[in-house]
């Protein structure tokens, strides 16, 4: 008969304040994750799910945002891949312009890339009307492409960077040795290599595409999508059911898209590459090659610029289209919603606090073993696979009634674009804590710190800038968010983003402008921000 | 004399891999004892039980005969230097050799002396406040071995703790290392798979290879008497000789015999002959030579301090190492001159191979 030891029970159980935080976790994560993503999906009857395929309303939809899946990603991950090799090449001229520029439309709001374009190319537009006379309509489906192809490639572009620059050159020096000239090298080294990095992109560069809620509400105009009939149906309609119906169709594609990126693609990617090698340099690109790159990539740039001068220009113009004379009045305007601005810096503050403390916090109790892990992993990166209008609706039905009746305060705004962002911050906090050598917390211990001393000595220090990344990502894309906040705000808390979107929807562009351009400069300095305390947070951690 | 760490049949499974299979050690106070083996061969797996971050399956173990087994390592005070240090990256160094005395509630003023002590001891005074990262690799190990020294641990447990050090360096910093040890009389358990590491810093080696502990004894006991094949192949370069036992103390080379003291139990047995024990000439020897092998060189390479060479003899192929080879190498013809005081016996002629002699376990510490 074994004799029941003491130690062996204690192992078992593990220490009792990560027991506690981790049931604390997961009654949170179940709250606000799962609970909304359950509301959505019972909401609907089965009946009224079966009806689904009998009415076009429902299948046209469905169609059209299938279709711009399709085109926008062909588009954007194209035009992605083509910067990633302009920015990984030392002997391409303009690259870090071009990385520089590239980056813009991430910090952008959502529907700036739309409203911008239609300054610039509408009926109204600078460049098809007063430059040319055309009178050319850019609402619908060509527009769209447009909009989402400079809005999206972005994304493409930093996957693939970080697919290529993990090639090691060497691979490239030996195949060129070996006797094959660049353009070999190009399409059956780098290019090959590239490929799943690739695939990977366009996975989530097509779920950015299903879930774009901003540019199609601004610039599809008689061309419904299923993200932006979920608006219409609840905004316009009241109809609540109508909504939960439109949002389960999305995340359907959304869900597949996501895990085929997350356990397969990425999978690939990290088996196919052989880590960051050493850094000697490529061997020279082709001129062809190299030129086509950059005159690509200057034309782009020019997409790119012509975003920000539009809407930039349109907050100082009097009447865009009609009389170009400089005025101040429209910031005059604005500065009269200042107040939006201001509840957008209080709400996403407030989002980014808690995306930092529940990443760092699920991060930290996913690295233990401890049975049930992987059930808080996954609760942790669903909202990935969720659109932003599904993360509305949802915290919309799961919240609009006793005994969490939170609809209509700051809480639930902030709570739904927190947990929305939980898996950037999470998955971050993640990868800090696996290039924490397990030794580290091993020495704390073996010089006789318990269970808390190893969390409180060793990780929270260490966190530190996995929290400042959490926090600053979660704060800007709150900061810039639509799809979730028309769902949620009430008159009591408009936020810039909403007022913004209803200047443009009633046309006044010139307001509309100046506040999207203070908005602008406030991501900007947040950004600025978090850089310099993520820097003071990294000082000791850096290397050499 | 009772050992001061004691390991009684430890044994560890980790998931399906049997790493550590009934593990017995004595390490008496102040000994240096060193883990040998191959990767894999469970040294690295004893260790980390002695410090208590895995529980044996089965078995108990030992500090000053008390049971540690269930203690949890951070009461354990068995201060451990890791093989890529461990050092906490957000702490000066000050902070890092200091962290095991927050632990243990001593108080500030007392720590800061003791921590600048022991800086002083490992050559760091002057680096207290910087961070881990804007120090060399080996300031780093100091830092490492300093955090582990100040809470006069029981026992010092170092798991390749120079590893990764350049060559030049390894060899100055063990030789510190031993200098330190023996000066503090600290009781030391080392992991390490280098043999001439293991051979040039301890007392006691204990040569591990698939979990088991192979042959316990003092760097020259495991060199000169190998109890079986692996050890004398792990240990050293050897040449393995397959002869016969014509009688006590006698042994039969293809048509020469001689005498080798070890040579017990009639029958095929294998000679462990060392390169460095044989001698190359170009003519035969005189009479005073009896054990002369006629050989041809097949290859040879300078080295620096010797020539190695490869011979054919007997059928088979002998390394032999000459020392300072100077301008000249043998080629050809040579006679191959053996010492038999030199040489050591195992019993049979497989891979298998016994001891022939007495185990050399628990014979006189050097």
């Amino acid at each position: 008969m074994a004799v029941i030891r003491w130690g062996d029970v204690r192992r078992h159980l593990g220490d009792p304040g990560v027991v506690f935080a981790f049931a604390g976790a997961g009654v949170l994560l179940g709250l606000f994750v799962l609970y909304p993503t359950y509301r959505v999906l019972v909401y609907p009857s089965l009946a009224d799910y079966l009806a689904i395929p009998a009415s076009p309303r429902w299948t046209r939809a469905a169609m059209h945002s299938l279709v711009m899946m399709v085109i926008s990603t062909l588009t954007a991950t194209l035009a992605g891949l083509i910067f990633a090799f302009a920015v990984t090449r030392r002997d391409i001229p303009g690259r870090g312009f071009f990385r520089a520029i590239a980056m813009l439309p991430l910090f952008a709001p959502p529907f700036m890339v739309a409203f911008a374009y239609i300054l610039m190319f509408g009926r109204q537009g600078l460049i098809t009307k007063t430059l040319f006379g055309l009178d050319a309509n850019i609402f619908g489906w060509h527009g769209l492409w447009l909009v989402q192809t400079v809005a999206f490639f972005p994304l493409a572009m930093l996957i693939i960077v970080g697919v290529l620059e993990a090639i090691n050159p060497s691979l490239e020096h030996a195949a060129r040795n070996l006797g094959a000239d660049e353009w070999t090298v190009a399409r059956t080294i780098t290019f090959a290599l590239a490929r799943p990095g690739v695939a990977g992109a366009a996975l989530v560069v097509a779920i950015s595409v299903l879930a774009d809620f901003g540019n199609a509400v601004v610039i599809a105009g008689n061309y419904p999508l299923l993200a932006t009939e979920a608006w219409y149906l609840m905004e316009g309609m009241g109809d609540l059911k109508g909504a939960a119906l439109v949002v389960a169709m999305l995340i359907v594609p959304t869900t597949i898209l996501f895990f085929l990126e997350r356990y397969w693609v990425s999978r690939r990617v990290y088996t196919t590459v052989t880590g960051r090698g050493s850094r000697i340099e490529h061997p020279p690109t082709h001129p062809v090659l190299k030129w086509g790159t950059v005159a690509f990539c200057a034309a782009m740039s020019v997409m790119v610029a012509a975003v920000y001068f539009g809407v930039i220009a349109g907050a100082i113009t009097t009447v865009w289209g009609r009389d170009w004379t400089p005025t101040l009045n429209h910031i005059g305007l604005a500065a009269d919603r200042l107040e939006t601005l201001w509840a957008s810096v209080r709400i996403s503050a407030l989002a980014g606090a808690i995306t930092g403390v529940v990443s760092v916090l699920v991060a930290f109790l996913t690295s233990r073993t401890l049975p049930g892990r992987q059930a808080l992993d996954f609760l942790a990166v669903l909202p990935g696979a969720l659109p932003g209008v599904f993360v509305g609706v949802g915290f919309v039905l799961a919240f609009n009634r006793p005994p969490l009746e939170l609809v209509g305060t700051v809480w639930v705004i902030a709570l739904a674009l927190a947990f929305w962002h939980l898996p950037m911050g999470y998955q971050a906090a993640v990868a800090t804590l696996k290039q924490i050598e397990r030794s580290i917390e091993e020495a704390a211990t073996n010089l006789g710190a318990s269970g808390l001393r190893v969390l409180w000595d060793i990780y929270l220090p260490l966190l530190q800038r996995a929290f400042v990344s959490a926090f600053t990502v979660s704060f800007i894309r709150a900061v810039t968010n639509v799809s979730i906040v028309v769902f949620l705000v009430t008159p009591g808390n408009v936020v810039a983003t909403f007022a913004i979107l209803n200047m443009i929807n009633n046309g006044i562009w010139g307001a509309a402008a100046a506040l999207t351009t203070m908005l602008l400069m406030l991501t900007l300095v947040a950004v600025g921000l978090a850089q310099a305390a993520a820097g003071r947070a990294l000082r000791p951690m850096r290397m050499g | 004399m009772t050992a001061h760490v004691r390991l009684r049949d430890v044994t560890k499974r980790l998931g399906t891999h049997l790493a550590v299979d009934h593990v017995s050690l004595d390490v008496a106070e102040g000994e240096f004892t060193t883990l040998l083996g191959p990767s894999g061969c469970g040294k690295t797996t004893t260790l980390r039980m002695i410090a208590g971050f895995y529980h044996p399956d089965a078995g108990d173990i030992f500090v000053r005969d008390m049971r540690v087994t269930d203690v949890p390592p951070h009461r354990r005070n068995t201060a451990m230097v890791f093989q890529e240090y461990a050092l906490f990256p957000h702490m000066t160094v000050a902070e890092n050799i200091g962290y095991g005395l927050r632990m243990r509630g001593v108080d500030a003023a007392e720590a800061r002396r003791r921590v600048a002590a022991v800086a002083e001891m490992v050559g760091l005074a002057g680096q207290e406040a910087k961070f881990p990262n804007q120090l060399s690799g080996g300031q780093q190990q100091r830092v490492a071995v300093a955090r582990a020294l100040v809470v006069e641990p029981e026992v010092l447990l170092l798991d390749e703790p120079l590893s990764n050090l350049d060559a030049k360096l390894r060899v100055r910093v063990r030789t510190e290392l031993r200098a330190l040890q023996q000066r503090l009389n600290k009781t030391t358990i080392y992991v390490t798979h280098d043999q001439e590491e293991a051979l040039s810093i301890s007392d006691r080696i204990a040569v591990m290879n698939q979990g088991r502990i192979v042959q316990v004894g003092s760097p020259r006991e495991i060199y000169y008497h190998p109890v079986d094949r692996f050890v004398a192949d792990f240990v050293g370069l050897a040449n393995f000789v397959p002869v016969q036992v014509t009688a006590p103390g006698r042994v039969r080379l293809a048509a020469l015999e001689f005498a080798v003291e070890q040579a017990t139990g009639v029958g095929p047995a294998t000679l462990v002959v060392r390169p460095e024990t044989v001698t190359l000439s170009e003519t035969p020897p005189g009479d005073g030579q009896r054990v002369v092998l006629r050989g041809r060189v097949k290859a040879s390479a300078f080295l620096g301090g010797i020539a190695r060479y490869w011979v054919d003899a007997l059928g088979m192929e002998w390394i032999v190492d000459q020392a300072a080879p100077g301008e000249r190498m043998f080629a050809g013809d040579v006679s191959l001159m053996l010492a038999p005081e030199r040489m050591h016996v195992l019993r049979g002629h497989d891979d298998r191979t016994e001891v022939a002699g007495p185990r050399t376990e628990g014979e006189g510490r050097s």
